[in-house]
Order: structure tokens, then C-alpha cells, then sequence
């Protein structure tokens, strides 16, 4: 019950810090962990205690990713004209992350559970972990590579926007859903609505794939570099 | 604890209107669990590598799009779920206390590779969206 309480007043906390001060260092998603990891290595907590106090906050993630369902349906018809330029860089995109993880985790010699755990790192926490599963990977490592990802893509999104000065809101919107998930798109709503939606929805759509990819291509593809 | 949340509620509020919104909430929450579960039972009977969640996602926009459930049913509960969104993801980024070696040199790479690879997958996904939006404007004039 202290878990629970303290985890939700400090993110109330951080969140009207945020709201005074919008830098994206002091995102609640990096905040809060980095108060509560402290908080766990001073006190000599163990996180099973911290997790088990916890759990109910993390059950919501489930309603939560059913709740996506909302506004795919209210923008459905803006999604169906934008459907070609959607799919094929989300496909395009997601291919992308898988690799460019792998090899760069190669290049530093990561260990086996590691580069298996970083492959899913770019979509959203509760299909990365059951990807991280299916390829062979530790779950909740996947989930630190997940939040690191969303933190990153936050601060450097608006950068990379204007470094390959991309200008449709479609392409900033996936641009940010498909490399960076719900930290992502929040971002992406402070571009736009537009933005956002296409955001949300392209989050949703590269997990689908990326889930694909990890019970096809993935297992034979690590087959052949881990050996 | 759970009962006199709501009763605290309408006290301080000295009306039925918050009472009524907060009662509003719980029920769509409820109704949203519903489908939820709906997509744990299924992902358990068909043993589809897919979370349920996003079976109780799929279920839930089919029944939106037939109009079984209407958009005043769900939004508000939802609107909350997703904006809290965050708030949701702390627990499982606070595990990375599990993983010592995500401290110093070797986590410092692991951050930079994973700052490298999200500029690529942005770049790629952006230009590959722009182009093909570029495209279809011409097309279209």
C-alpha cells in the first residue's frame, strides 16, 4: 500500500512540475522511475515487494491498451485515406528498429539476453515483453529498453523532425508512433491532432507488426548471426 | 477505503453532479474491463501469440463500428486511461533496478545505440510517409 501511494503522489508530483515546466528531462516517464530506483537501492527495498505493492497500477495498462480502440474508431476515416503512405513506412520502420538494434547491440558485444531483449525495444511495453517472450528474450529487461526508447524519442523527436525536415502531418505523426510508442505520441500531440492520431494509431499498427515479425523472421534471423 | 472515496466525493462537492461523473467513469471503466477480459478468455481458448489486451482492443473497435456500444459509453473512462497512460508504465520501469549492469559505461552504450537506432527508424518512417503523401498530392493535381 506505501508503494502504491508514494508511486502515485510522486507521479502526481512530477506531472505539475512537467506542466510548469515542460523540458523533456523532467518527463514524468524519467522522473518518476529515476526517484523511485533511488528510493529502492537507498532504502534497501526489493523490487518483488515494490512490484507486488504495485500491481495494481500496472493492471491498468490492460484496459488501458483496449481504450486504443477509442480513438482509432473516431478517426477511422481519416486512417482509411491515409491507409498506402501508413502501412508501407510502418512496415518500412519497423523493419528498420529490429535491425538497426541488432547490429548496433553487435557492434558493442551485448550479451545473449541482452540483444534478444533489445530487439522490441520500439513499440509499446505490454506486446514488446510478449515479443521479448516469443524470441527468447527477459521481459522485463525489454520494458527498461521500452521506456528508455520513449524518453529518447521524446527528446530527440522534434530534432529528427527537422533535420529531415519532414512536413505531412501523417509522416510526423507515424514518424513518432512507430519509433517511439505512447511516449511518442504524446509528443506528437503537441504538434497536432492530427499528428497525434496518426501517432496512436501507428504505435497500435507497428506492434501488430513487430509481433508478425517476431513469429516469423526474427527466431531464423538470430539463428544465423548468435551462432 | 473504496466506499467512502465516492461518499467523501459528494460531500466536499455538496452536489450530485460529481458524485454523478465519478459513478459515469467507474461504469465505463468497468464496461472497457469487460472487453478486456473478453480478450484474455479468447487469447487462452486459441492460444494466439497475442496479448489479450489487443484482442479486447480489436473487440471493442468491432463492437464501436457496429454501433453494440456507443462512443459516449466508453469515451470519457477512456480518455482518462489513455492520458494517464504514463502513469500506468512506472512499475515496469522501475525493474530496471534488476539489471546493475544497466549502470555506467555499459548502460551508457546501450542508451546511445538506442538513440542512434530511434533517429534511423524516425528518419526511415518519415521520409518513406512523406514521400508517398508528396506523391499522391501530385497525383491528385
Amino acid at each position: 500500500m506505501i508503494y502504491l501511494i508514494a508511486t502515485i503522489l510522486i507521479y502526481i508530483m512530477s506531472k505539475r512540475i512537467y506542466k510548469q515546466y515542460p523540458k523533456a528531462y523532467l518527463t514524468p516517464l524519467l522522473v518518476v522511475p529515476v526517484v523511485l530506483v533511488t528510493a529502492l537501492i537507498v532504502l534497501d527495498i526489493p523490487f518483488q515487494n515494490y512490484e507486488k505493492g504495485t500491481s495494481v497500477i500496472s493492471y491498468f495498462l490492460g484496459p488501458a491498451t483496449v481504450a486504443f480502440a477509442i480513438p482509432i474508431y473516431k478517426h477511422f476515416e481519416l486512417i482509411k485515406k491515409f491507409m498506402v503512405e501508413i502501412l508501407s513506412s510502418i512496415v518500412a520502420g519497423s523493419v528498420v528498429a529490429v535491425l538497426s538494434s541488432f547490429f548496433l547491440g553487435y557492434i558493442i558485444h551485448l550479451s545473449g539476453s541482452f540483444m534478444t531483449s533489445i530487439i522490441p525495444r520500439s513499440i509499446t511495453t505490454p506486446i514488446a515483453m510478449e515479443v521479448s517472450k516469443t524470441i527468447g528474450g527477459v521481459p522485463a529487461l525489454t520494458a527498461a529498453f521500452v521506456v528508455a526508447t520513449g524518453i529518447i524519442g521524446s527528446i530527440v523527436g522534434p530534432h529528427v523532425i527537422r533535420l529531415f525536415s519532414l512536413t505531412s502531418p501523417v509522416a510526423r505523426g507515424v514518424s513518432f508512433g512507430v519509433a517511439a510508442h505512447g511516449a511518442g505520441t504524446s509528443k506528437a500531440f503537441e504538434f497536432g491532432d492530427q499528428e497525434g492520431t496518426f501517432s496512436s494509431l501507428s504505435m497500435i499498427i507497428a506492434a501488430g507488426v513487430t509481433l508478425v515479425w517476431g513469429n516469423t523472421w526474427i527466431p531464423h534471423f538470430q539463428h544465423l548471426f548468435i551462432q | 477505503m473504496k466506499r467512502a472515496l465516492p461518499k467523501a466525493l459528494f460531500v466536499c462537492s455538496g452536489g450530485v453532479s460529481i458524485y454523478k461523473t465519478f459513478l459515469k467513469l467507474v461504469l465505463q471503466f468497468l464496461l472497457i474491463n469487460v472487453f478486456f477480459f473478453l480478450g484474455i478468455g479468447v487469447q487462452q481458448l486459441t492460444q494466439f501469440p497475442i496479448p489479450g489486451s489487443i484482442f479486447g482492443l480489436l473487440f471493442l473497435f468491432i463492437a464501436l463500428y457496429f454501433g453494440w456500444v456507443k462512443l459516449e459509453w466508453v469515451e470519457a473512462a477512456g480518455k482518462w486511461l489513455l492520458a494517464e497512460l504514463l502513469l500506468f508504465f512506472i512499475p515496469a520501469a522501475v525493474g530496471i533496478v534488476q539489471y546493475p549492469e544497466m549502470a555506467g559505461w555499459n548502460g551508457f552504450q546501450i542508451l546511445i545505440i538506442i538513440m542512434i537506432s530511434t533517429i534511423l527508424v524516425m528518419g526511415v518512417t518519415g521520409i518513406v510517409a512523406d514521400f508517398l503523401s508528396k506523391r499522391r498530392k501530385e497525383d491528385s493535381k
